[in-house]
């Protein structure tokens, strides 16, 4: 995919020129950085002064080769950041309002029961829009993008007005969405959590201007590319299988990518069943020595790889199988003693990690 | 005193014509709103000032220009009654002077309507692969269907009581081209104020259904629209 | 509705009526009349197309707009007016036929009082007293009545003696409305006018040899395309019947 272009904004001009093959690309960037203005140029709704878009081999838009598609012929799946329903009409007719590229849906098998039941909405069908809370809403809207049939879905900050409960009730649903129909997505966003927990690649924009692209571990967590802001919202989240529940006792237990065990809260469901574990960098604690009579269920042994120190706060980057970011104070780090390569102990409460 | 047939065919020529009126500038007056409200044109300001002009004019002006352009020693009057076409002094001219009155009422209210609409959603269905005329039916029409709704029967009950204008151009002929308000007129100058009353009592009572709908209408505007 | 009349009659005529009770050249004319004339216009037009068959379309308003009609190519095919000026007007701009024109109708300014005044009046300067303090008129600039009431007080010497009281009015409806309201004290309309409000009274009849003189002029349009039938209509509004219709109404009746 090619995204190149250059367009005045208000304040700024954007001009972003970047290239990538991915499942899921993350346009990251905080508030106001131009992203919903490129995803409207993706999808046709802005006019763009000079670039190329190109998606899979189509070219969308190319100024030097005079192509301009209208936002119909681009095969654009949108859900935009405000779910816009269409307030005068059902669920249902929401959905199906663009399911009439027939040809495709031959093609693709992506039918209403199908999606409905993947996005558990089967049951909202037949209710006015009005009358669905924030997450029902986001769901119907990517629903209707999806029924259309598209080769591109474009994600405005689909979570951004929802509270944290519901954000983290809806990120399995998109994880079902890339899992299930193949159809590369671009997800903008200003939270690094969900880059992490989503992407495959992130285009990092500020003012309009490409600060960096890359995999999505290495940009974020490399060098101090994020704002104080963001690194607040940055949590640490891993790939994980599920290996065994028990429900009396609360909690279940998941195994990392490299091969490192967690407990978390209970969870139902089929051993080996794929998810995703998230854990703030506030809730770790770091420990020089082996901690003992101590109720958190994990207790990590790790080598402290990179300290970043930004005003009174320390991120500290620890390798305990996978790499952990902890976040404390900058006088903690300095108690402690901690250097690169100092020998921790990372203790994190099973309660403190979240199934996303 | 009238007699009640003649009261009636008052009457039911004021809303036959009133109404084919309203529906005859409807079209145009969405089209046009439509333009208003989400395109920019050159010479777009001057349009929209034209088009609201009889709003401010003396109605007998707007009655003279009418007048100028429709008789037959003009170009167009004169091509339309070659093609055996007489707008002046007949019910066509009524309609007309209707139409050219209460236009600027109904892409007031049209427009407002309209530029409510969020374009987001417009914009969202063009993803969706609808064509803009499915888009203006399907998704910008239905929502603003209350405007639509009000500015019509504003525009109705505008010209239910248009008087100068019509005079003008249509003549003011008893059967023929005689609204409420030109017998209003007429009963008022022969000081038959017992025919005039009558007639004002019924122009009140269309006028003042017409408005309150309007008004009714206008004010739930906020509130969840219907799915038709 | 007219048309739906119309056919309703068209229909009934041809299929119930004898061929005889057809018109054998039935034409509809449309008249173009001062709205002061109404009355004795309709009850004319009505006796005329039940002699004639042809049909008698009347159109009312102001001297001025009819005059305007007329003059932008309207199909009227008479003008009926209620002032010389109007007609003169249109003369000279060759909307008339040549030599269809008549002076057909007069009528007499009279000073109306309200009907429970106590006033008297038995000569215009009685005008000047300090009991009147108001006097309408219809606008004297381009109202015929308002034009005739201004000369006619000039000749008798009292228009810049009473100018301060002189309250200029839309028209003759309005000048008689704001003496029954006794808004003012008194006003000037014409006599037909004053026959029609039972809530003022005639106080002074100017005799026609000291009044203005005023004049209904009727005249066949130069634009009619039925002309023949035009001036058959005209001739009509000259008989003896017509003329006592007129002089019901309380006009004068000229020649």
């Amino acid at each position: 995919m090619i995204l190149k272009c250059r367009m005045p904004l208000a304040d700024f001009v954007l001009d972003v020129d970047a290239s990538f093959d991915a499942r899921v690309t993350c346009i990251f960037g905080p508030s106001g950085s131009g992203k919903t203005s490129m995803l409207d140029a993706v999808a046709g709704l802005r006019s763009i002064s000079s670039g190329e878009i190109v998606i899979n081999g189509r070219v969308l838009f190319s100024s030097a080769g005079k192509v301009n598609l209208s936002p119909q012929e681009r095969s654009i799946g949108y859900v935009p950041q405000e779910a816009a329903l269409f307030p005068h009409l059902s669920v249902k007719k929401n959905i199906l309002f663009g399911a009439r590229r027939n040809h495709a849906a031959a093609l693709s098998g992506i039918g209403l029961e199908h999606v409905a039941g993947l996005l558990e909405i089967s049951h909202l069908l037949e209710r006015p829009v009005q009358r669905l809370s924030g997450g029902e809403s986001q769901r119907v809207a990517l629903a209707r993008a999806l029924l259309s049939h598209p080769q591109l879905l474009l994600l405005d900050e689909p979570l951004a007005s929802l509270d944290i409960g519901l954000k983290e009730r809806i990120m399995p649903y998109l994880r079902r969405v890339r899992d299930e129909f193949g159809i590369p997505m671009i997800y903008v966003t200003h939270n690094p959590t969900e880059v992490l927990s989503l992407a495959d690649w992130v285009v990092m924009i500020r003012e309009g201007r490409l600060v960096t692209q890359g995999v999505p571990r290495e940009v974020l967590m490399s060098g101090r590319v994020l704002s104080q802001s963001e690194r607040d919202l940055l949590e640490n989240v891993f790939d994980a299988v599920l290996i065994d529940s028990d429900a009396e006792g609360g909690r279940s237990r998941v195994r990392l990518e490299s091969g490192q065990e967690l407990f978390i809260p209970y969870v139902p469901g089929p051993v080996n069943r794929a998810m995703q574990i998230g854990v703030s960098g506030d809730d770790i604690l770091v420990a020089t020595k082996a901690p003992e009579g101590i109720s958190a269920g994990n207790i990590l042994r790790g080598v402290v790889s990179k300290i970043e120190m930004a005003g009174g706060q320390s991120i500290l980057r620890v390798e305990a199988g996978v790499s952990f970011y902890v976040r404390l104070t900058s006088s903690a780090v300095e108690r402690l003693g901690l250097r690169s390569g100092a020998d921790v102990f990372l203790i994190i409460k099973t309660r403190s990690c979240v199934a996303l | 005193m009238f007699s009640s047939f003649e009261t009636w065919q008052i009457t039911f020529f004021t809303l036959a014509v009133g109404l084919a009126s309203t529906l005859a500038i409807l079209p145009f007056g969405i089209a046009l709103s439509w333009l208003f409200a989400r395109k920019e044109w050159p010479f777009k300001s001057i349009v929209e000032t034209l088009v609201l002009l009889p709003l401010v004019m003396p109605p007998v002006a707007t009655g003279l220009i009418l007048l100028k352009l429709f008789s037959r020693r003009s170009p167009l009057g004169h091509w339309l009654y070659e093609r055996g076409v007489e707008i002046v002094f007949n019910w066509k001219g009524v309609l007309i002077a209707m139409a050219v009155m209460s236009f600027p009422l109904l892409v007031r209210s049209v427009r407002i309507s309209l530029s409510e609409v969020d374009a987001r959603l417009e914009q969202i269905a063009a993803t969706l692969g609808a064509s803009n005329a499915k888009i203006f039916f399907t998704v910008t029409l239905p929502l603003a269907w209350k405007g639509v709704v009000a500015g019509s029967l504003l525009a109705f009950s505008r010209a239910l009581g248009e008087f100068g204008a019509t005079i003008l151009v249509a003549g003011n002929i008893p059967g023929k081209t005689q609204t409420l308000s030109l017998a209003i007129f007429n009963s008022v100058q022969l000081g038959k104020d017992d025919e005039a009353y009558t007639l004002l009592l019924i122009t009140v009572g269309l006028a003042f259904a017409a408005v309150w709908a309007a008004e009714r209408l206008a004010r739930s505007s906020n509130e969840t629209p219907a799915t038709p | 509705m007219q048309w739906v009349r119309r056919s309703c009659v068209a229909l009934a005529l041809a299929t119930l009526s004898a061929p005889w009770s057809a018109p054998l050249h039935a034409e509809e004319i449309v008249v173009s009349a001062a709205a002061s004339l109404t009355d004795a216009v309709r009850e004319i037009a009505k006796a005329y197309e039940s002699k004639t068959r042809h049909k008698v379309t009347l159109n009312f308003g102001s001297s001025a707009a009819l005059a305007r009609q007329v003059e932008e190519g309207a199909p009227a095919d008479i003008f009926f007016s209620a002032d010389l000026k109007t007609m003169g007007d249109l003369e000279k701009k060759g909307r008339l036929e040549p030599g269809s024109r008549r002076n057909l109708l007069s009528n007499r300014l009279v000073l109306v009082i309200p009907a429970d005044s106590a006033l008297e009046i038995n000569a215009p300067k009685d005008l000047l007293r300090a009991e009147v303090k108001r006097i309408a008129l219809a606008e004297p600039a381009s109202v015929p009545v308002g034009v005739y009431s201004k000369s006619y007080l000039e000749r008798e010497g009292l228009w810049e003696k009473l100018k301060e009281k002189i309250v200029p009015v839309l028209d003759v409806r309005a000048t008689l409305a704001s003496v029954e309201s006794a808004n003012v004290e008194a006003g000037f309309v014409y006599k037909t006018d004053a026959a029609i409000s039972g809530k003022v009274k005639v106080a002074y009849e100017v005799p026609i040899e000291k009044g203005p003189k005023i004049t209904y002029p009727i005249a066949v349009v130069k634009d009619s395309r039925k002309k023949a039938a035009a001036r058959d209509f005209v001739n009509f509004v000259m008989t003896p019947a017509s003329k006592d219709t007129f002089k019901k109404y309380g006009f004068v009746v000229l020649g």
